[in-house]
């Protein structure tokens, strides 16, 4: 006989207490588990949903550049940015630094994670930990030394003049080249954490195997390994992009007031100009900016995937 | 009759409502001194059995007592019972003495006969020299002693074993249970043990509980089980069988003091035979269990009872027993016999199979799963 | 064949171009590490190169130079404090996403996760204007509540990390061997998931005290911590004091990822 053909067993007379101990045990454990999460919850309450949810209303409010704020349901602040070139100029110069950032750390970083995914040395872990390192050095003691190096009597300059190759000393600091570079020597680990995560697949083997079926060595990297390294590569691109237009200690250190990005707007808005409706508008802006890329890459990188 | 360690009343444990029981309506009684096994393939139920026995999972109903005092309500921490797990589940920041004092500690046994009864338990497992050492530097093997002293140590009304055995390799394994075994027994320690593995219950239990679907095919002793198995079920999980459905004619006589009769069984396409099974089958259909190797065969006629004969389809040589397949008319039948130092019997060659009454046995029922299945 | 040919690698010119090139990149992500080490030894009274003599000179300023040692004051008693707090947060809502089922439980390991995914300069704004009229800006509270919020992700990720690859088993033996759920967590579950709740705790200290966008907007005029003192010395002085200053964090920083990497491994830290 199969199971199908089975007939229905009949209904067993359930014990009294049936599922009792268990109900009670659940009961107790739903008391534990809360218990354990209502800190935390709490936490991030006050210390994140809170301010974030302020500010959000705080956008909405009519604000003037001296300061008077006045509590309404307005979109004059969202008008101003969107309509005023100054703010798509800056919106346009954070876009095109993020991927400016974003496309050269993806170069200077992809050897790297390439020769950490590969290598099978001992000190590979040493490696890996030393290239990931600066993650937890302050930003603003690198950014720091990117000055000492980039100065007007900086490491370059002073090296260029001194071997007698430019007179006058080149402008590396206080503008965008600088800011650039500084940051993406900054985002490099972020972006090498994310390739050697990302390269998951990449295994010698099939990149001996390509070379076994009469590959030459070009081949197997454009038709093997940079395919199977895209979606690490994608992942550090979008990575780096979406910390860099975000940044805010680079571009106002190493930019000195004559870059404006978005970042340091929003800090001039709230701590110059004291107008923090539209200092809040600009930051819920560079928020959905940050909400769309993050939705662009999720369907790009299940497109990926599939 | 004495009073029973342990007995398992109707316990039953569902997962979800909806779902087929884990465990349907499980009963049991453990004798004091037992050394019980739960034997099963996975999924039958045994370990969930254990747990619950245990404390570390709710029944959805039933009743677990010990000692004559109900224990389904009993916090697993109050339980007072010792287990043995399958990953060993030895505290990596305590040392050997350590781990063998959390027990104790925990029942705040004073310091100085902590010490006495850690170093005898130690010694029980011939491990007292490893004290101090970490975890981490022990064998499996002596991990695996470490977490029974430390299960032993502190008296436990049972002693739980989670497949203590299936991470070791197959050598210690049978050195481990020799050893498991003579402390049980030196400790008398009422045990119950989960294992998948037959040839450690049938070598180590007093009694085996064969599991299936959450149900209990047969409880009985390790001969009982084998000897006398009770379903298709267990037949055939432990050991090996050849089954054959018999009509089952006449009585020809008792067979021996459990009550059990020898009868003329016919079996479709072979003949009628002798077989041996409980009183009153006369007249019905039964199967019929013959284990491989007590299957005589022979490669020529020779006297006594007319043999089957049939063709030898399959030969496997595994060194000490040599394994036949021989079809007889549309059946294929396993056999097994010594190997010997001439010619092994070939693929094609004549085979003739003869057995004795008693090693024909027939089943008294169809499964427990089946009886559920068909109600 | 009667011989087989010996096999002998061709050599490559590919492979040291490559390893040259790996070299470069690892200088120039460590040169702005590097050169304040230099920096803060070379004996100009300006910064500018090439460094003219060794001095210590640099290191013996800072005790005098009040706003650094205010600021390293600041900065270390919110870091303490926020590293104690988000333990006391983070490790509790680990175990129970952990050890426990309820369905809600990925949106809430989420939430957990999210404020990693907001920019600083944002959730910096929002704290200032929420904290403004409560009067909480200036103040030691106003900055600990701001940092809790970036720290409590890395203390939730490692702690979780240890818990996923503990055996639960331990903590079942434990129960049964007559221990209760307190006991259990302190004398087992706690001591096993150790190194992930130390390199939780560690980020979380060094990520406060390094930490300068929310400082700033939180606590610039009143109270600020050492890396708004920095920030600000570095936008007004050219002289090295502060790549002395820098030296010494990088030192902590060092301490700290020396102690990561020791307990549970970089990079399943920082992933």
């Amino acid at each position: 006989m199969t199971l199908l053909e089975a007939p229905a067993a009949p209904e067993r007379p359930r014990a009294k207490n049936e599922g009792q101990l268990e109900r009670a045990t659940e009961r107790r454990n739903r008391r534990t588990y809360l218990a354990l999460l209502l800190p935390g919850l709490l936490g991030l309450l006050v210390s994140f949903v809170f301010p974030l949810a302020y500010m959000v209303r705080m956008s909405f409010n009519q604000g003037s550049p001296d300061g008077v704020i006045v509590e309404t349901f307005t979109l004059d602040t969202y008008i101003q940015p969107l309509t005023d070139p100054y703010y798509w100029k800056v919106t346009l110069d954070t876009f095109q630094m993020g991927v400016t950032v974003g496309v050269l750390c993806v170069l200077v970083s992809y050897p790297v994670a390439l020769f950490l995914a590969r290598s099978t040395s001992k000190y590979r872990g040493l490696l890996i930990a030393i290239a990931i390192a600066p993650l937890l050095t302050s930003a603003v003691v690198r950014t720091y030394g990117w000055m000492v190096i980039l100065g007007t009597n900086g490491l370059v300059n002073s090296s260029l003049t001194g071997l007698g190759l430019i007179d006058t000393p080149l402008k590396l600091t206080n503008n965008m080249a600088g800011v650039t570079i500084g940051l993406v020597e900054i985002f490099m680990p972020y972006a090498i954490l994310a390739m050697i995560s990302g390269f998951g697949r990449l295994s010698p083997q099939l990149e001996e195997a390509a070379g076994s079926l009469g590959a030459s060595k070009f081949k197997v990297f454009t038709r093997v390994t940079l395919p199977l390294c895209l979606p690490g590569l994608l992942t550090a691109f979008l990575l780096v992009f979406v910390l860099s237009i975000s940044t805010f200690i680079t571009p106002r250190l190493l930019g000195g007031g004559s870059v404006q990005v978005l970042a340091t707007e929003i800090y001039d808005q709230t701590t110059g100009l004291l107008n923090w409706p539209f200092a809040a508008a600009l930051s819920v802006i560079l928020l959905v900016l940050f909400g769309l890329i993050i939705a662009v890459y999720q369907r790009l990188t299940r497109k990926i995937g599939g | 009759m004495t009073e029973s360690k342990l007995s398992i009343v109707d316990l039953t444990k569902r997962y979800a409502a909806g779902l087929e029981p884990a465990v349907d309506r499980l009963n049991m009684e453990v004798e004091e001194g037992h050394l019980v096994a739960l034997l099963g393939p996975s999924g039958c139920g045994k370990t969930t059995t254990l747990r619950m026995v245990a404390g570390l999972m709710d029944p959805t109903a039933g009743s677990i007592v010990v000692d004559g005092k109900e224990i389904t309500h009993t916090p697993v921490n109050k339980r007072g019972m010792g287990m043995v797990f399958q990953s060993y589940a030895l505290f990596p920041h305590m040392n050997v003495e350590q781990n063998v004092a959390f027990g104790l500690e925990m029942r705040q046994v004073p310091k100085a006969q902590q010490k006495a009864r850690v170093a005898a338990a130690l010694d029980m497992v011939q491990l007292g020299h490893l004290g101090k050492r970490q975890t981490k530097e022990l064998s499996g093997g002596q991990q695996q002693r470490i977490a029974l002293a430390r299960a032993l140590v502190v008296e436990p009304t049972l002693l739980l074993l989670d497949e203590p055995l299936s991470n070791l390799d197959a050598k210690l394994r049978e050195t481990m249970r020799t050893e498991i075994r003579s402390i049980q027994q030196r400790t008398r320690a009422t045990t119950l043990f989960v294992t998948h593995d037959q040839d450690e219950a049938l070598d180590m239990a007093d009694r085996i509980a064969v599991m299936n679907g959450g149900l209990i095919e047969q409880f009985g002793s390790p001969t009982e089980v084998y000897e006398r198995p009770r379903t298709h079920f267990v037949a055939n999980f432990i050991g090996q069988a050849n089954f054959l459905d018999a009509r089952v004619g006449a009585e020809t006589g008792r067979a021996n003091l459990a009550g059990e009769s020898y009868y003329r069984v016919e079996v479709e396409g072979l003949g009628q035979f002798g077989a041996v099974g409980s009183a009153g089958l006369a007249g019905t259909t039964h199967e019929l269990v013959i284990r491989p190797h007590r299957l005589g065969v022979s490669l020529a006629p020779g006297p006594g009872p007319a043999p089957l004969a049939g063709t030898i389809e399959r030969v496997s040589y595994t060194g000490d027993a040599l394994a036949v397949a021989v079809r007889v008319g549309e059946k294929l039948l396993q056999a097994q016999m010594p190997t010997i130092s001439g010619d092994l019997p070939r693929v094609g060659d004549a085979a003739y199979l003869s057995w004795a009454p008693e090693d024909a046995y027939l089943l008294p029922a169809p499964g427990a799963v089946a009886e559920r299945l068909a109600a | 064949m009667s011989e087989a040919k010996v096999f002998k690698p061709r050599f490559n010119p590919a492979k040291p171009a490559f390893g040259l090139l790996v070299f470069l990149l690892y200088l120039f992500l460590l040169a702005p590490l590097l050169i304040v080490f230099v920096v803060s030894f070379a004996a100009n009274q300006y910064l500018s190169f090439p460094p003219e003599g060794f001095t210590l000179k640099w290191y013996g300023m800072l005790p005098q130079e009040g706003t650094f040692m205010e600021g390293m004051k600041v900065s270390l008693i919110v870091a303490v404090i926020v590293t104690l707090i988000v333990l006391a947060l983070g490790v509790p809502a680990a175990l129970a996403l952990d050890r426990f089922e309820f369905k809600a439980k990925a949106a809430v390991q989420s939430f957990f996760l999210s404020p990693l995914l907001i920019p600083s300069i944002v959730l910096a704004l929002g704290m200032v204007l929420l904290f403004g009229p409560l009067k909480l800006t200036n103040t030691y509270a106003g900055i600990v509540i701001g940092h809790v919020a970036i720290t409590i992700p890395f203390v939730i990720r490692t702690t979780l990390m240890s818990l996923a690859t503990t055996d639960t088993s331990c903590e079942a033996a434990a129960r049964i061997l007559g221990a209760g759920s307190w006991t259990v967590f302190r004398r087992v579950t706690l001591p096993i998931i150790q190194p992930g709740v130390i390199a939780g705790g560690v980020i979380a200290f060094i990520v406060s005290f390094d930490e300068a966008v929310i400082s700033l907007f939180v606590a610039e005029s009143g109270l600020p911590t050492l890396p708004v003192q920095v920030l600000r010395y570095v936008e007004n002085s050219a002289d090295a004091a502060v790549a002395a200053l820098s030296v010494i964090l990088i030192l902590i920083s060092l301490a700290v990822v020396v102690v990561v990497e020791r307990v549970m491994g970089l990079r399943k830290a920082l992933r």
